[in-house]
């Protein structure tokens, strides 16, 4: 099962960044965070590109750990595998989460 | 003993009663395969003729044909059948008459839940067509939009066969991804490591992963509106606090899973046969596996794409606009992973890859306009309108029926033990190839004249008459050509000569088996030591009909097996199987009464209906287990192990396990459900919040911490030759506990007719009320089976699989009171 878990962690890490993001920004337009804020940026900007920027650290983390002879999988498949779908992973939450410093807020 | 004497004592062991009876009461993954299957081509032929009847209506404007109430019940009726009662069932059928074979055992997990998925499918499915015979079949579209589908604008009966009857057929879904869950992972032939499984284990393994966290928000949206309709609780309308939005979330959190829930196991069928057919093995293996989990997981980050148009703010489009884009890279993979396989290999034009080749023509347009759509602006344009149901034939007829047709003629030989005779097949793809590019090339151009998606009639001067009529006749030449299918598979199965073992010279194991399969599969279990275990063994066969294998002794008159460690694929314990039973088909029937009731309004009868669910399902698992000690017994090759009932991770465990995240699933929908009311919603804050209760919250914590204490204290003591009774007493104190403090909060609750709140307070509640009677069901059967002697220090498999619930029950009731109580506590 371990193997399993270490297959899937990636992209799972990845499902809840972008879940957790598009939530608080659900949240964060709800509840009208959006007006400016610090040097003019609105509170609501800065906190999604935190969140942005603390999910690829967590996906750069488990790539590296994936890595680790401490914590990688005895198996070369499944080690293989494992650090295949972190990348999807750590790609992922680059590409799909970018909008946060792109686009317009709640419009 | 020879071959013929072992074969005649298993078949005596394994096969299903003769005669029609045992259609009833079989619980082989073979007979039920092929059952799957009949039915799930059977509601093909339905939904094909709906899709005919459909296109007669729109062949010429202001047709005649029919009117708008019934036209509405054919497409709806026509995407229904297709998604739930031929797309799904048929997966499932391919998966559990193939699986064990393909993975060297000789049944699925749990033999008596495949039949009982299957009984719930053929029940849930006739109430369906039921309805349609009746003429109040449901007409809202196949994704049941509130408020059209809600109590205001549906007043009939028809959106209630939709919502319930859906709901039946999703425990047959839910009951087979459990079961192909725990079959993959666990019941594997000896020596089958992951890198070594097939390579439709693989993707069957994440379709059923993706079934079990994608289809319970659809099962919580059909209970919801459901609610609504039945008792006004007002989740979908917005005057009261709900929010109709919130139905297109759920519905789409399964409906966009649910497209590579179908894709993915057709692409494990070209993923098998093309290398093969290509007389070479598959490219890539790995990386097609990476891209199958990656896959898997965007698919989920996609579900509001199908939202564009609700006024979703520009930030949320764009996330999912462009995790549908980045959907096409693991798809890309596959895709150049094929033709990678075909330039290596020798490929030969045989009929199953005629239909790959369909296959990759027809995905691939499919592919690409469904990037065309992924992109906001474009979707702006084309939302709702015929180019989007071109795109949706592309991707679903293109990605599942050509594969699932070349799966049905590559293993035909398997199933009949014949082979083709007559080449009608070839014609047959012909008109099915052309039918089809001629139905739906033709409407992505109606589409984009401005054709609506749905409409019953159009005006002469629409513009769209030539690109309907050609549709219509494509669609005409498309039944032909599927009818032929029919009629070259009747001809097979009657009049095809006998075929040799393995027609194709494949290398998976399934081509071991004498075709047809025997009931047992293999006399004795192979020893896997490549992915291909049949390349360059072409004895292995034999070997196994000589019972040189793993458990190739048959003894004490049981169905056997053996499980192994997961990820490496060591031989783990031994599995005893129950036999041929009508339990399965009587549950399915009591299952139906439930939702009978419901549908019918006969609520009195729901009691009675569950009750009778109880006794049964506590029927059926008071067969399993022993009364004695047995210890490690041989299993051949040089090997004792132990018996599922003397391990701590049994079958039930592991089954326990994946329900318990399907549930969790459904338990994280509702708690997106609450959160996007409570931030989303018009029409909140509620009147009033709920004042919180501290006696609730310290009763609700005190027995969450007490019930899987007691258990762990039982399990403790079991194993160490001491009595449980303390632990369960425990266990049992703090389910009691648990559940007057949630029957305190249910009775708190303000009408929740009245606001959506309310109506989320009273489903959370009920929720937890229902995860505390569960186990406090389990933990009263644990006491009975340990007072009859069921239990010991070495027969301890049934004391964690009662923990998972109690653990389970124990966050639920906490996370429950945290969400009820804290609003109310902050405001």
């Amino acid at each position: 099962m371990t193997d399993l878990l270490r297959i899937v962690v990636g992209p799972l890490a990845w499902l809840g960044a972008f879940s957790a993001v598009y939530g608080l920004h659900g949240i964060a337009c709800a509840f009208g965070w959006a007006e400016p804020g610090v040097w003019g940026i609105p509170l609501l900007r800065l906190m999604l590109a935190m969140a942005w920027l603390g999910a690829v650290a967590i996906g750069s983390l488990l790539l590296v750990a994936l890595h680790a002879p401490r914590l990688r999988s005895p198996s070369r498949f499944v080690r293989r595998l494992s650090q295949a779908t972190a990348w999807v992973g750590l790609v992922a939450m680059l590409w799909t989460l970018f909008p946060v410093v792109a686009t317009s807020t709640c419009r | 003993m020879t071959a013929l004497e072992r074969h005649r004592r298993l078949q005596a062991i394994w096969a299903s009663e003769p005669g029609w009876r045992g259609r009833f009461s079989t619980v082989n993954h073979s007979d039920l395969g092929r059952m799957f299957l009949l039915a799930a081509f059977f509601f093909f032929a339905v939904g094909g003729l709906l899709a005919m009847l459909i296109r007669a209506q729109l062949a010429t404007p202001h047709s005649a044909f029919v009117g708008p109430e019934v036209y509405s019940q054919l497409f709806t009726m026509h995407g229904t059948v297709m998604m739930f009662l031929f797309a799904i069932p048929a997966i499932e059928g391919v998966a559990i008459y193939l699986l064990p074979k393909m993975l060297g055992t000789r049944d699925l997990a749990f033999p008596r839940l495949t039949a009982y998925g299957f009984w719930c499918y053929v029940f849930g499915g006739a109430m369906l067509l039921v309805s349609m015979l009746l003429g109040i079949a449901p007409d809202g579209g196949w994704f049941m939009y509130p408020p059209l589908t809600g109590p205001l604008f549906s007043t009939g009966i028809n959106t209630d066969f939709w919502l319930l009857g859906i709901t039946f057929v999703e425990i047959s879904a839910i009951s087979a991804a459990v079961e192909i869950t725990v079959s993959v992972l666990r019941y594997r032939a000896p020596g089958m490591s992951l890198d070594r499984m097939p390579i439709f284990a693989w993707y069957m393994l994440v379709t059923v992963l993706m079934i079990l966290t994608g289809f319970p928000p659809l099962i919580l949206g059909s209970i919801l509106l459901e609610a609504e309709r039945a008792f006004g609780l007002p989740f979908f309308q917005a005057e009261l606090g709900g929010d109709s939005l919130l139905w297109q979330h759920l519905f789409w959190l399964f409906g966009h899973p649910e497209v590579y829930i179908i894709f993915l196991p057709a692409a494990g069928v070209v993923s098998t046969v093309l290398p093969v057919m290509a007389r070479t093995t598959l490219l890539g293996y790995g990386w097609v596996v990476a891209s199958v989990v990656a896959l898997a997981f965007l698919s989920f980050g996609l579900w509001v794409h199908h939202m564009f148009a609700t006024g979703i703010p520009h930030m949320g489009l764009a996330f999912f606009s462009a995790a549908s884009t980045l959907v096409a890279v693991p798809t890309g993979v596959q895709v150049f992973a094929w033709i990678g396989t075909l330039w290596k290999g020798r490929p030969q034009l045989r009929l199953p890859m005629l239909h790959i080749l369909g296959f990759f023509v027809t995905f691939v347009i499919g592919g690409l306009t469904g990037v065309m759509v992924a992109i906001v602006p474009f979707d702006w344009q084309a939302h709702d309108t015929a180019f989007v149901t071109a795109h949706l034939h592309y991707v679903l007829f293109g990605g599942f029926v050509f594969p699932i047709l070349a799966g049905l003629y590559y293993w035909l030989p398997h199933v009949t033990g014949r082979q083709r005779f007559f080449r009608i097949g070839e014609v047959a793809f012909a008109l099915v190839f052309v039918g089809f590019h001629g139905t739906f090339l033709a409407m992505h151009w109606a589409g984009l004249l401005g054709q609506r998606r749905r409409i019953w009639t159009y005006d002469a001067d629409a513009g769209w008459t030539t690109i309907n009529l050609i549709s219509s006749i494509g669609s005409f030449v498309l039944a032909f050509g599927l009818a032929m299918v029919l009629l070259d598979l009747v001809l097979h199965v009657a009049a095809a000569r006998r075929s040799p073992r393995n027609p194709w010279r494949a290398g998976t194991l399934e081509w071991a088996t004498t075709t047809p399969p025997a009931a047992y599969n293999f006399a004795s279990l192979p020893l896997v030591t490549r992915r291909d275990p049949l390349t360059g063994d072409a004895a292995l066969p034999v070997r196994l009909a000589q019972g040189r294998g793993y458990l190739g002794e048959p003894r004490h008159d049981r169905r056997e097996t053996l499980t192994v460690e997961p990820s490496r694929g060591t031989p783990d314990y031994i599995v005893v199987y129950p036999g041929n039973t009508y339990l399965p088909i009587v549950l399915a029937a009591v299952t139906g009464l439930f939702f009978l009731a419901v549908l019918l309004k006969l609520y009195w009868l729901v009691p009675v209906a569950l009750a009778g669910v109880a006794a049964l399902g506590l029927r059926w698992v008071w067969s399993l287990g022993r009364r004695g000690d047995v210890g490690p017994e041989d299993v051949g090759l040089g090997l004792s192990l132990p018996h599922a009932c003397e391990v701590d991770r049994a079958p039930g465990w592991w089954g326990s396990l994946f329900l318990l995240v399907a549930d969790a699933v459904f338990f994280g929908s509702l708690v997106f459900g609450y959160a996007f009311l409570f931030t989303i919603a018009p029409g909140w804050p509620p009147p009033a919040w709920l004042e919180p209760s501290l006696a609730e919250l310290l009763a609700g914590v005190a027995g969450a911490l007490l019930a899987p204490a007691g258990m762990r204290l039982a399990i403790r003591a079991n194993r160490r030759g001491a009595a449980p009774w303390p632990g369960l007493a425990l266990a049992g104190a703090g389910t009691v506990t648990i559940l007057l403090a949630l029957v305190a909060l249910l009775l708190r609750i303000p009408p929740p007719a009245a606001h959506a709140y309310n109506a989320t307070l009273l489903v959370l509640g009920s929720y937890a009320v229902v995860h505390a009677l569960l186990p406090a069901l389990m933990l009263a059967f644990l006491a009975a089976r340990v007072a009859c002697g069921f239990v010991s220090p070495r027969r301890r498999a049934e004391l964690p699989i009662a923990g998972l619930w109690v653990d389970y029950m124990a966050l639920i009731t906490v996370v429950t009171l945290l969400l009820t109580q804290l609003p109310g506590g902050a405001a």
